[in-house]
């Protein structure tokens, strides 16, 4: 059973066929954990395993946060809120360490049974903190609320499901209809912040009723949470705290200084300059995850002197990616191949890395007549290493012959994203297409490079491969398109970033897991980790 | 006579005698006598007056800070979703009605919604305005007497051991960032060298500062550290000047006690600019406490203020900048007032 | 006799005096302003000089981040793998320049305004005054951090912003100190034979009260010093591109515990700094106070 799950597991993501996926169910009756899953997926697992033990308040700091702090089982804007979400609410299918989708969430079943048609079936007896028994009803009513409410972080992905399609076949079961053939519907599924909420949920101060491992006490918006077991959870045994409490931090030195006077028991994301320090102390240890975040500077293709491919090509082949890791990252990441999406198991990794190659780039940009190029880099202190990526590409352009201009501008995303010609700007990890939709065809609401390029065959590759519900035959699809991307395209990616993130020995059950959010999903909504 | 004092009693001119010459102040030249009442009206007005001038100038730079919607949405804004958001906000309105309502609501002690948090201004900052007058109060409390006794004592005992050695280590402390000073006591005190106080000073919400007095201790100290050169090098220089004044010298020529010139004729006088530190000195913690709040993490409006100011969050600003200014406001006022009542020269040239 | 500035003492004690030359030459004796006047002249040369002894360039990447003093960097690397001693060496020159012209441009103004105040008295001096206390009631870092925050910190910015906050406290003193020179015979004598009114102000007032305004500038220059540093510490630079001491301070203050360097260099250049400016400030106020007190007898 144990084996036969994981088999599935593995395969689902890129299989999700008119064959029914019936797996996820056997893990609950057999009542396994979920870290025995994981460790059977086969990642890197460091810390030391006891038997989980019951108890205790565990008291974890985030930085990025403030006043715009929300809960929300559907929408974040800032880290803590991330760290909040997972404490109440679930999604209907879940990535498992290794970033492939799984059924480990609430639903039994994700089925695309047409191009264009998508069944989801719940699992049974799941009940929220209120003790309502999740159904089809409330699967409507959250998908609803995604697909109309456009503040929803979530909105843009799921484009193609028609509201006015879906349909209860019974008691657990609801139909969609799409719009048109869409293939990824199931990786939006899964996105954490795709939470399923009960009928008539409303964000805070509303009340934060999921079925998640913990209910909310209280909420102070940039100031701190506190979550209390929830005690009729339906995976037996978790979770193992009686309460949580999220803080949140405005300085990541305070930050750090609070972890080391023993003050809380985790905290996401360390400044590098202080991973040193915390490694030297013999009550922390650190968790390197290998995320797919990444920094791209973007060259806007429609804008001088970017409309020229070969002004593009010649700025890819000034990053010297390792040396921009080493100084950026302080050596906390993979160097990257100006491609998103990694962990996507169609990521085209067998083309060529790209190195510095300054002679070529100076002769390239000879050849656009743009030699001795000076103009604007712009910034802002959006993402931990945003100011630092520009200050170090520019050092490196200088190499070139090409002068670029730092701007760091608090207004940056207010004002002027997406009208620049070059800037720089952050993504977390998403599967390709989902990524593609955000970020990388003209509907996309994060188009920041104005790609495809007129005359291209991207778009309609895009809605091939979306259409194509054979996996063999999408990846083919989806090679062909980081091709284009890869030789034409406007980002410059010089790394994937891993998450360091810090915890107290006592604390149990941390693992390392590819994926989005910090503290391998901040220990699956803080119900794999226990004090022991 | 010395010719130094004229100048120095200016600040009370326009409001004892309208537009009248410096001079007026002079002892025996007083023209306009009026009651002690009609001074403290006469501040209280002006009070006012600044009070609405400040308003409008919050209000005017505060609504150049932009698109809020933008700022709060940042790089998740889509067309659709900033759309939604400034109809959910209500931007839409004339800035001069936003003004009217705005100041109205700020009479009736209701500084609006704030943007970002979508809850009432006053339920937000209410708690942390009472966390950082702890903070102040605390600061405040040690650090006035201390800087009063230092900067009275090297006075008194001016240009021996004491007065040099203060005067450089004041000198020297004064010269420290604030945030040196606290980054360093968190590495003595708290994660590095000795484990003895917290280093971050974590307030639950609903909770008070003072449930958890260890975790005053590191910013009070980093604020006392702060504040008391700098009051105590006004308090020297202010000692001094009444000490050589000719009243004093006058009492010594009589042959009196030093201790009784002391008591009698300096301190009263002494007392008057001892308020005026007292003010400047809270309104300073008020609004330096910025960069102490950010190093401990401390729940104050210092961190409301940096918050909102990323966030374009225009009520909280606003609220936030009445708030601080009406203080500075409200203490220079009772200061005044206080400095009237107890220096007796002053009180006679009313 | 004397009262201190009673409803305004954030300024040091007030004296007119009709000689700055005789102040200045009177400072000079005094041990701490010569003290001063080395400690600023020593890192006005770094600032000057440092960039032409550097060994690397201020955005050289040497080695790995955050490592310590090494044969290759003598006080370590930053946080993106820069030399901490070029970039120090190259990081005077902002402060300083920053400081300067915010300083300077909160005396000509606060100048102006207090002249005109002293002088017009009546319904102008009390317009020109109230607005000085509406600016006074604003906490200066908050006024720094506002404006820099609505339109990004560039070094024009920085400057009108620090300036701005200089001008009320500048304003206040001219004010106080012009006020009975106004009422000399020798300006009524100008103003009698048709002296335009910029020439009474600024050639007949002016020059008699310089030395109060000497300790004021002294003051106003170590405190846009410290803001300048503040609110870089809090995020808020002028060049994100280069080396400035601010900003080092900023960047590294994370590894500060790790690779101290990168923060304690520009601090104790900045700390010197503002030590020297407060005691040549200190000594130009004692002169200015013993020349008054002497003539007085």
């Amino acid at each position: 059973m144990d084996d036969k799950a994981t088999l599935e597991l593995m395969h689902l993501r890129g299989q999700i066929t008119r064959r029914q996926l019936l797996v996820g169910m056997g893990m609950l009756a057999a009542g396994l954990s979920m870290a025995s899953v994981l460790a059977a997926c086969g990642t890197s697992s460091t810390t030391t395993s006891s038997a989980p033990k019951r108890g205790g308040t565990f008291r974890l700091g985030v930085t990025g946060g403030g006043a715009k702090d929300m809960m929300d089982g559907q929408n974040i804007t800032t880290k803590p809120d991330q760290a909040r979400l997972v404490t109440a609410f679930e999604t209907l299918l879940v990535y498992d360490a290794d970033y492939k989708l799984s059924t480990d969430g609430l639903a039994e079943s994700v089925t695309q049974d047409k191009p264009d048609q998508w069944t989801i079936r719940v699992k049974q007896g799941i009940e929220f903190h209120d003790g309502k028994t999740l159904g089809a009803d409330d699967v409507i009513y959250s998908l609803t609320r995604m697909l109309t409410d456009p503040t929803l972080f979530g909105n843009a992905g799921l484009g193609s499901v028609d509201v006015k399609g879906m349909t209860k076949m019974d008691d657990r079961t609801v139909r969609l209809k799409l719009k048109g053939p869409d293939s990824t519907i199931g990786d939006q599924l899964g996105q954490y912040y795709n939470g399923i909420v009960p009928v008539g949920y409303k964000r805070y101060p509303g009340t934060q009723n999921g079925t998640g491992p913990y209910k909310l006490d209280s909420f102070t918006p940039g100031q701190q949470s506190s979550h209390s077991r929830n005690p009729n959870y339906w995976r037996t045994g978790q979770p193992y705290f009686d309460k949580v409490t999220i803080i949140d931090f405005t300085d990541p030195a305070a930050q750090v200084n609070a972890l080391l006077g023993g003050q809380l028991d985790a905290i996401t994301d360390i400044p590098f300059g202080q991973v040193t320090v915390v490694k030297a102390h013999p009550e922390l240890t650190v968790l390197e995850s290998p995320g797919g975040g990444w920094l791209p500077l973007c060259m806007a293709i429609d804008m001088p002197p970017f409309t020229d491919v070969r002004v593009r090509q010649a700025f890819r082949l000034i990053a010297d990616r390792q040396a921009i890791v080493t100084q950026v990252l302080s050596g906390h990441g993979r160097v990257a191949n100006d491609l998103y999406s990694p962990f996507d198991a169609c990521f085209a990794s067998d083309l060529p890395q790209r190195h510095q190659d300054l002679a070529q780039a100076k002769s390239l940009l000879a050849s656009a007549g743009q030699s001795n190029l000076t103009m604007d880099l712009h910034t802002t202190d959006g993402a931990a290493g945003m100011v630092d990526i520009a200050n170090v590409f520019a050092q490196q352009a200088k190499g070139a012959g090409v002068t670029l201009n730092v701007k760091n501008d608090p207004n940056y995303y207010g004002d002027q994203y997406l009208k620049l010609a070059l800037s720089v700007d952050f993504w977390g990890t998403r599967n390709y297409l989902p990524q593609v939709a955000n970020g990388s065809i003209p509907v996309a609401p994060y188009n920041e490079c104005h790609w495809p390029p007129a005359g291209s065959n991207y778009l309609s590759l895009y809605t091939q491969a979306k259409a194509e519900v054979d996996p063999t035959k999408r990846c083919q699809i989806l090679h062909e398109m980081q091709k284009l991307e890869y030789d034409q395209g406007g980002y410059i990616i010089p790394f994937f970033n891993d998450l360091v993130d810090a915890f107290s020995t006592k604390v149990s059950g941390f693992k390392g897991s590819k994926g989005t959010l910090n503290l391998d999903s901040f220990g699956h909504g803080y119900r794999t980790i226990w004090f022991g | 006579m010395a010719t130094g004092q004229s100048g120095s009693a200016n600040a009370l001119q326009p409001a004892l005698i309208p537009g009248g010459p410096a001079q007026a102040a002079r002892p025996g030249s007083a023209t306009g006598i009026s009651p002690v009442w009609g001074f403290i009206l006469r501040r209280l007005l002006l009070g006012i007056v600044v009070l609405v001038l400040v308003s409008i100038v919050v209000f005017v730079a505060t609504q150049a800070l932009g698109d809020p919607a933008r700022a709060i949405l940042g790089r998740s804004a889509t067309p659709a979703s900033l759309a939604a958001l400034r109809q959910q906000l209500h931007l839409n309105q004339p800035v001069v009605t936003q003004y009217l309502t705005w100041a109205g609501g700020l009479l009736h002690g209701d500084a609006g919604n704030s943007l970002a948090a979508q809850e009432p201004v006053t339920k937000l900052i209410g708690d942390r305005i009472v966390n950082s007058a702890v903070l102040v109060l605390c600061a405040g409390l040690i650090s006035i007497p201390l800087s009063v006794a230092i900067g009275s004592y090297a006075a008194l005992r001016r240009d021996k051991t004491f007065d040099v050695v203060t005067s450089l280590s004041t000198l020297v402390f004064a010269a420290l960032p604030e945030f040196v000073v606290g980054v360093s006591l968190v590495v003595i005190f708290a994660t590095t060298v000795f484990h003895v106080l917290p280093a971050v000073s974590l307030i639950p919400p609903g909770g008070r500062p003072w449930d958890n007095p260890a975790g005053l201790v590191l910013p009070t100290l980093t604020l006392v550290l702060a504040v008391t050169p700098y009051v105590a090098r006004i308090m020297r220089a202010s000692m001094i000047e009444v000490l050589e004044s000719d009243y004093v010298e006058m009492a010594r020529l009589k042959g009196l006690p030093e201790r009784v010139v002391i008591t009698r004729h300096a301190l009263p006088n002494a007392l008057g600019p001892t308020f005026q530190v007292i003010a400047l000195n809270l309104a300073y913690l008020a609004g330096g406490i910025i960069v102490v709040e950010y190093v401990f993490n401390y729940a104050g409006i210092g961190g409301a203020l940096r918050d909102a100011v990323s966030n374009h969050d225009l009520p909280v600003i606003q609220a936030l900048a009445m708030l601080i200014a009406g203080l500075y406001v409200v203490l220079n006022l009772l200061a005044d007032i206080a400095t009237i009542m107890v220096t007796p020269k002053l009180r006679t040239r009313l | 006799m004397s009262v201190v500035n009673p409803l305004v003492s954030n300024e040091p004690p007030l004296v007119q005096s009709k000689r700055p030359t005789g102040v200045i030459l009177g400072a000079l004796e005094l041990g701490r302003t010569r003290i001063g006047l080395g400690l600023v002249l020593i890192i006005a040369a770094i600032a000057i000089f440092g960039p032409l002894i550097a060994p690397h360039g201020p955005a050289d990447f040497i080695g790995l981040p955050n490592t310590g003093p090494s044969g290759a960097a003598r006080f370590g690397t930053d946080h993106l793998g820069q030399d901490v001693w070029s970039r120090f060496l190259d990081g005077g020159r902002e402060i300083l320049l920053l400081a300067s012209a915010a300083t300077l441009l909160g005396l000509a103004i606060g100048t102006s305004f207090g002249l005109l105040a002293a002088y017009s008295k009546g319904a102008l001096d009390d317009i020109l005054m109230r607005s000085m206390d509406v600016i006074l009631a604003f906490p200066s870092i908050m006024l720094a951090l506002v404006a820099i925050a609505t339109l990004g910190a560039s070094g024009w910015l920085i400057i009108l912003a620090v300036g701005l906050t200089n001008v009320p406290r500048v304003a206040r003193v001219t004010r106080a100190a012009a006020q009975p020179i106004v009422e000399r015979d020798f300006v009524a004598a100008a103003e009698a034979i048709g002296v335009p009114r910029w020439r009474i102000l600024f050639g007949e007032i002016l020059p008699n009260v310089l030395s109060p305004l000497m300790v004021e500038a002294s003051l106003r220059l170590t405190y846009s010093i410290g803001l300048i540093a503040g609110l870089a510490f809090l995020g808020f630079t002028a060049n994100p591109n280069g080396a400035d001491w601010g900003l080092m301070i900023q960047e590294n203050q994370i590894a500060l515990v790790v690779q101290p360097w990168g923060v304690v260099l520009p601090i104790i250049a900045v700390a010197l700094l503002t030590m020297g400016t407060g005691m040549v400030g200190d000594g130009i106020a004692r002169a200015a106070a013993g020349i008054d007190r002497v003539r007085g007898e």
